[in-house]
């Protein structure tokens, strides 16, 4: 079942049709997902991931190895559905990419890519506030907003990002409550 | 016959802890400054401090998952999971190997090793009042404390002294000041809140919490390295428990045997001379089944399995379980609701940054209540506890877009927030009640706990006024603030009390004013599970008071020979 045409369906049907349509909802998203096409899709979550964070003065997603981050939590702590909607969502970038490149999102430029996680960033704006409110937690989050979650928190918690993209205090022994800001001031790494 | 008299005298102590917890660590470390020989029984693995902490230094890139579970171990233990991380997993029971039923949805968190939760407490220490021990008689619930607080007042110094207590004197006559260590810093949005309520209110304060978290070095602990790390165990002994503090303390007389994997199974009651004799152990470890005997227990195995001891150990005096002649045994359940509150971000101090993670937030003493003939729609009372911070990558992912500018947006800190929550005081219902279910046994055969118990009507009222007196705190101080209720589960604040309950009546209570059982004395319950109304102030504080009472009490009482 094509899960575009489920979302407009259950849009068309709205709050009372909801529940009607979930259970073709479910028959999709808790299919086994395909990991073995997730592990051959590393250097495309890479890039995806760099668009997200790239390099700037600081490291960026790649430096931090997110890619490698992001398939961990796939393959160990996210659930069927979310595992389902992200590894759809990997061959829809690819699909979209050439539909309108004629080439892979890898193969892109960072122009273009920027064009197409703006489409993606769109898709998902209209899912989470139209579908997320009534039954988010069941239909899990959209490609998009998985993949930001995951780049922002693989890069924050990584090494690189923790101590080069934000600032790390790993033994502070000491606590001020209200310091002046300095200029360029990071955020701290952990709470 | 020689080897049994043998055994005997071999496992044969002046008094024997149940429990290496929070309260069963100052039983031990008491009676063996006495200059008693004290068994103390564990059901889990030595915990030694340092040695046994392996994930305190370890980075957030250290764990394969960055901290997050896994959707195994999420299914599998869906209630340790909640109350911890891959850093202090190590510190709570899992719900696979020790069941129990759920009734009504409640969280019950374990830390089955020596111990005990006291490695990964909130570390708040309060003490109570008058208007707390009175509360049960005033409105006419339950029944009445058989102590007040001039009782308890000198344990509560002594316990502060020994533990180190950072914190500041306020002179309020409803929350009495102790014997503190410096206070940790409020910071510039908790100041801010402060000032602005003083200038708002004339009935409440902000003032910094009051934790066991040292602020100077203390008993050659500490002071605190503010790494907000303390429950996978303080390398530093930055904070109070029984592995940094008691246990080791307790060792150092020469009186203290340790012993980790030993389920309690039964307290042996002895007809003849109306007394316990000892316990019944399973080794986890051998699966052997031994004795203990000794002349006064402590059971300090915290709340529900204290209480489940208790009822398990039937005698044909005791048809009901040990020292339950009141039928009180395994009722009056509680714990506070934290659930409601509010939370807001402001404007203002955008210049103004901080260094450290300080292990503690603020406290808004109960300000509800505290007059008889307040217009209130709810008995008793709350207070509130919350903390300021600047809005991190966390908080700022939400924010639209990627690439570089969304990269500087959520490395450069955010707004200053407040969240605060009101944590109230529930009622001793009767009804809120621990049994065992009939039919399902434990790895070791012991029945399993079924646990039965609600929040209700008062408790749902007095979450809405701490909705609204939030909400106004926050929106007179300029923040832009809303409510919100998490209508978390019983169990959730990990505060179980009640279920045999202290009294003076021992046809309607289990324990009496020295924390004995009233029909067997040599046996004394000092946990949570003597508590007989639960205050909103956090509790520890005041079972380590009550078990540090309790064991002087026996100690006198042993010397006199009425023991």
């Amino acid at each position: 079942m094509n899960r575009r045409t489920t979302i407009k369906s259950l849009l068309a049907f709205g709050f009372l049709g909801a529940s009607g349509f979930s259970i073709f909802k479910w028959a999709d998203i808790n299919k086994a997902p395909d990991t073995k096409f997730l592990l051959s899709k590393k250097g495309l979550i890479a890039d995806l991931a760099e668009t997200i964070i790239p390099v700037t003065d600081t490291p960026g997603a790649k430096d931090a190895k997110v890619e490698d981050y992001i398939i961990t939590m796939m393959q160990k702590c996210t659930d069927i559905k979310n595992q389902n909607l992200f590894i759809d969502g990997l061959a829809d970038v690819d699909s979209y990419s050439n539909k309108h490149y004629d080439k892979s999102f890898q193969a892109c430029k960072p122009t273009e890519k920027t064009e197409i996680l703006k489409h993606f960033e769109k898709k998902a704006h209209s899912f989470n506030s139209l579908i997320a409110k009534v039954e988010g937690r069941y239909l899990g989050d959209p490609f998009f907003t998985q993949l930001k979650n995951l780049t922002v928190t693989g890069y924050c918690t990584s090494q690189v990002g923790a101590t080069k993209g934000l600032v790390y205090d790993y033994i502070p022994g000491m606590y001020n409550g209200s310091m002046p800001l300095a200029p360029h001031q990071k955020s701290w790494a952990t709470k | 016959m020689d080897i049994n008299i043998n055994t005997v005298s071999q496992n044969t102590y002046d008094a024997i802890v149940i429990g290496s917890g929070i309260s069963g660590g100052w039983a031990a470390m008491e009676l063996c400054k006495k200059g008693l020989k004290v068994l103390l029984l564990e059901r889990g693995r030595n915990v030694e401090h340092v040695k046994d902490y392996p994930t305190a230094l370890l980075n957030p890139w250290d764990f394969e998952c960055r901290l997050q579970y896994t959707q195994k171990e999420l299914q599998e233990n869906p209630v340790q999971t909640k109350a911890s991380d891959a850093g202090s997993q190590l510190f709570f029971a899992n719900d696979k190997d020790h069941p129990y039923i759920q009734e009504k949805p409640f969280n019950w968190f374990r830390g089955y090793q020596v111990g005990g939760r006291s490695l990964t407490w909130g570390r708040q220490c309060y003490r109570w009042s008058d208007l707390d021990f009175e509360a049960n008689l005033k409105d006419g619930n339950a029944v009445d404390w058989p102590i007040r607080y001039k009782d308890i007042a000198p344990w509560y110094d002594y316990v502060e002294s020994f533990i180190g207590v950072s914190g500041s004197k306020q002179n309020l006559p409803h929350l009495p000041d102790g014997n503190f260590l410096p206070g940790m810093e409020l910071n510039c949005i908790e100041n801010h809140l402060a000032q602005s309520m003083k200038k708002s209110y004339n009935d409440r304060l902000l003032m910094i919490a009051r934790v066991t978290n040292l602020t100077r070095g203390w008993d050659n602990r500490g002071p605190c390295q503010y790494r907000n790390l303390c429950s996978r165990g303080c390398p530093f002994g930055g904070y109070f428990s029984s592995n940094a503090s008691t246990i080791p303390a307790a060792v150092a007389t020469g009186n203290l045997t340790l012993r980790p994997f030993s389920v309690v199974s039964e307290i042996i009651y002895d007809d003849k001379i109306q007394k316990a004799t000892g316990v019944r152990v399973i080794d986890t470890s051998t699966h052997e089944h031994l004795e203990f005997h000794s002349k006064i227990i402590f059971v300090n195995a915290s709340t529900i399995p204290t209480t489940s001891l208790l009822m398990n150990s039937k005698s044909s005096r005791f048809p009901n379980g040990l020292g339950n002649d009141s039928g009180e045994l395994g009722h009056n359940l509680m714990d506070h609701h934290s659930s409601a509150g509010a939370t807001g971000s402001h404007d203002g101090f955008k210049d103004t940054y901080y260094k450290g993670r300080r292990p503690c937030g603020f406290l808004i003493p109960r300000y509800k209540n505290l007059k008889s003939g307040e217009k209130n729609d709810f008995l008793r009372g709350y207070n509130i506890q919350g903390t300021g911070e600047r809005q991190g990558y966390a908080e700022l992912a939400g924010t639209p877009g990627f690439g570089a500018d969304f990269k500087n947006t959520i490395t450069t800190p955010g707004p200053w927030t407040i969240w605060m929550a009101g944590w109230g005081e529930c009622l001793p219902y009767h009804t809120n009640q621990i049994s065992f279910d009939e039919h399902q046994k434990d790895q070791w055969g012991l029945p399993v706990v079924k646990i039965d118990f609600s929040f209700r009507e008062n408790e749902d009222k007095m979450m809405k006024d701490i909705q609204d007196t939030c909400l106004d705190m926050l929106q007179k101080a300029g923040f832009n603030a809303s409510k919100f209720n998490y209508n978390k589960p019983g169990g959730s604040t990990v505060h179980e009390m009640g279920t045999a309950r202290m009294g003076r009546d021992p046809k309607t209570s289990v324990l009496n004013a020295n924390n004995q059982l009233h029909a067997v004395k040599n046996v004394f319950v000092t946990d949570g599970s003597s508590m007989t109304s639960s205050a909103c102030q956090n509790p520890s504080l005041t079972y380590m008071a009550l078990t540090a009472r309790a064991c002087n009490y026996a100690f006198e009482q042993l010397k006199k020979g009425e023991l």
